[in-house]
């Protein structure tokens, strides 16, 4: 029995006392290394954006000599409108956005999680399905239907191109399987017992939904809503595609068409633009990092 | 007879008239909630994804520029495609090296760094945001701007390199290197697919890891026979969803070559083309075509793979 005990703790613990004092700090050192590469890029971009012009790239530490806001007040007015209009018109088309998807998902989650009916699991399936869908085959058909919006549906001359309509009415009608598959999943969690003593008291199903299941929902519609306001926000072919006017351009597109006019005389103003645009993003990152973690975590989502 | 007891069973008014009616609202109290709820949903079923993907299907048989009808042109599109159209060649093999190289390499860096997070490190936290916040950035038009830059002649990249007296090529206009800089944007995003190779290393139940080192198992043999086919699952999951998400990918490529998809083609992306060729030049037929040529590729990719994975993938029952 002496003898096989030291084996035993040979075997279960390297039990090397520099090696376990130097490991966590080699470790820390190669993911401190790591982390700061991967902020590199971000870090200049914060920095590029308050230096002054003449700097940009003849300086690349990360602290700017001197700060200067030339970059943020000349690229506002970089175009023939203010940013501020351009941040208005994401800000708007994301919230709208959110609105429709929360309330379009919902309505068809809680269907597919809760309600018996003909054909559910085929739908369901149907559903599912479109998840792999590359946005592509739809495009073109898409295109010509909005092209070809009548008045009655508040149609122009080119239909619902150059409007927001085309951004935010798919929106509406559920048409991101993703969210719809994420509450569905969500929704499943949750007792059924509730449900169903609120059947027998009489409930209708609206109100089943309304004042049960949404009021439990809470965690998982404001992730839904972080991420379809993060994609909106994000979102750059829908309004290259359906924007023609530059007032009613998203920020996304706005800065692609300050690259194409002016960058090449104005780098801090298309920096502190860049900066501008990804900001809010970045503000809830900070705020809801948890959720966001959460929801990559358990749904897989892309990004 | 049948259909008068199922009338009585509903409780209808008593006599042969109630039948129908009340038929009916059976079909109706059973079914009613459900497709009502579901009214949003169908409309954005059959008007934005059934009715175009068919819409789009018969567009790839015909020559159509939007002014005038689509002319019906048989399989002239598919055929020009694969027989006289070095562009269509061209961005296929600028995609698919794009996903070859990309995808791999951003779920070894998501593997490697979870593994690293998972040996109970402090401050992972912290740590998992960092990692995290360039792939949700990284898709938006401001940090496809940031990267022409940097990897631009007189970029941040190379003032680097200088410091090493290598003088390096300016990668973004250089078709050798342009598409690799693509590539290194998309490994920079590693963030998500870490997070869910985090959480699926949380799910490898300890014990079998004690069992392992009790019998003395190296590190090496326990990732490789323990670690590696549990997580096989995730890795699999990830490895779809950011195949597909590679061959749809089409910001960055746009912004980068400001939308030509050049030097010399180097990085034109599959979508940009479909894009030029939809939008650019209004060849809606021969667009519609490239996209159903785009469903299938992803459609036999996703179900190769699923029918490979019961080889590689370790399922518990």
């Amino acid at each position: 029995m002496t003898t096989d005990a030291p084996r035993l703790t040979v075997v279960t613990a390297p039990a090397n006392p520099v090696w376990k004092i130097v490991r966590p700090i080699l470790s820390h050192g190669l993911l401190l290394l790591a982390s700061f590469l991967m902020l590199y890029p971000l870090l200049w971009m914060l920095a590029a954006s308050f230096r002054p012009e003449a700097e940009i790239f003849s300086n690349n530490s990360l602290i700017p000599s001197e700060i200067s806001l030339h970059g943020y007040i000349s690229g506002w007015t970089g175009l023939s409108r203010t940013f501020d209009v351009f941040f208005l018109n994401s800000f708007m088309v994301s919230i709208l956005c959110v609105i429709g998807n929360l309330a379009a998902c919902s309505l068809t989650a809680f269907a597919f999680a809760r309600l018996e009916f003909w054909g559910r699991k085929f739908w369901f399936a149907l559903m599912l399905g479109t998840l792999m869908l590359p946005y592509q085959v739809v495009l073109i058909p898409q295109y010509i239907l909005f092209l070809n919006m009548p008045p009655w549906l508040g149609g122009t001359a080119s239909g619902w191109v150059n409007s927001f309509l085309p951004l935010i009415v798919p929106k509406y009608l559920a048409v991101d399987a993703f969210f719809i598959f994420l509450m569905v999943q969500f929704f499943r969690g949750i007792p059924r017992e509730l449900d169903e003593a609120a059947q027998m008291d009489g409930c209708s199903p609206w109100r089943i939904y309304w004042r049960i299941m949404l009021p439990l929902s809470v965690p998982v519609l404001v992730t839904a809503g972080i991420f379809t306001f993060i994609f909106t926000w994000d979102d750059f072919f829908a309004p290259l595609i359906y924007l023609n006017d530059q007032k009613i351009y998203t920020a996304t597109l706005a800065l692609r068409t300050f690259v194409d006019s002016t960058a090449e005389s104005n780098w801090s103003g298309l920096f502190a633009m860049s900066v501008l645009t990804v900001l809010p993003i970045f503000v809830i990152f900070v705020f809801f990092q948890r959720l966001l973690i959460e929801g990559i975590a358990t749904t897989g989502m892309k990004r | 007879m049948t259909a008068r007891s199922l009338a009585d069973a509903t409780a209808a008014p008593a006599g042969g008239r109630a039948v129908t009616p009340s038929v009916w609202s059976r079909i109706w109290s059973a079914n009613g909630a459900g497709y009502l709820f579901l009214l949003p949903w169908f409309i954005g079923f059959f008007g934005l994804t059934v009715g175009p993907i068919v819409t789009s299907l018969y567009l790839s048989f015909t020559n159509f520029d939007l002014l005038t009808d689509p002319k019906w042109i048989g399989a002239a599109n598919y055929v020009r495609m694969f027989t006289a159209d070095p562009k269509f060649a061209q961005s296929m093999r600028v995609t698919f090296m794009f996903v070859i190289f990309s995808v791999p390499l951003k779920l070894a860096f998501a593997l490697a760094i979870a593994l690293l997070l998972n040996r109970g490190m402090r401050g992972l936290p912290i740590y998992r945001a960092i990692f995290y916040l360039p792939s949700l950035l990284g898709a938006s038009v401001a940090i496809a701007v940031l990267w022409r830059t940097l990897f631009a002649g007189d970029g941040v990249i190379n003032d680097f390199l200088a410091l090493f007296g290598i003088q390096g090529p300016s990668w973004i206009s250089n078709p050798r290197y342009s598409l690799w800089t693509l590539i290194l944007l998309a490994v920079w995003q590693f963030g998500s697919p870490m997070i869910i190779f985090l959480a699926g290393l949380r799910q490898i139940p300890q014990d079998m890891y004690e069992a392992a080192s009790l019998e003395g198992a190296s590190k090496w043999r326990v990732f490789w026979k323990i670690t590696l086919p549990l997580l096989t699952p995730v890795v699999f999951f990830n490895a779809i969803i950011q195949t597909i998400e590679g061959f749809k990918s089409f910001t960055p490529a746009f912004i980068i070559s400001g939308g030509t998809g050049n030097p010399i083609n180097s990085t034109l992306f599959y979508t940009l083309y479909l894009y030029q060729e939809a939008f650019a030049f209004f060849r809606m037929g021969y667009a519609s075509a490239l996209a159903w040529v785009l469903l299938i590729v992803v459609a036999l990719f996703t179900g190769f793979s699923f029918l490979t994975s019961r080889f590689w993938v370790h399922y518990d029952d």
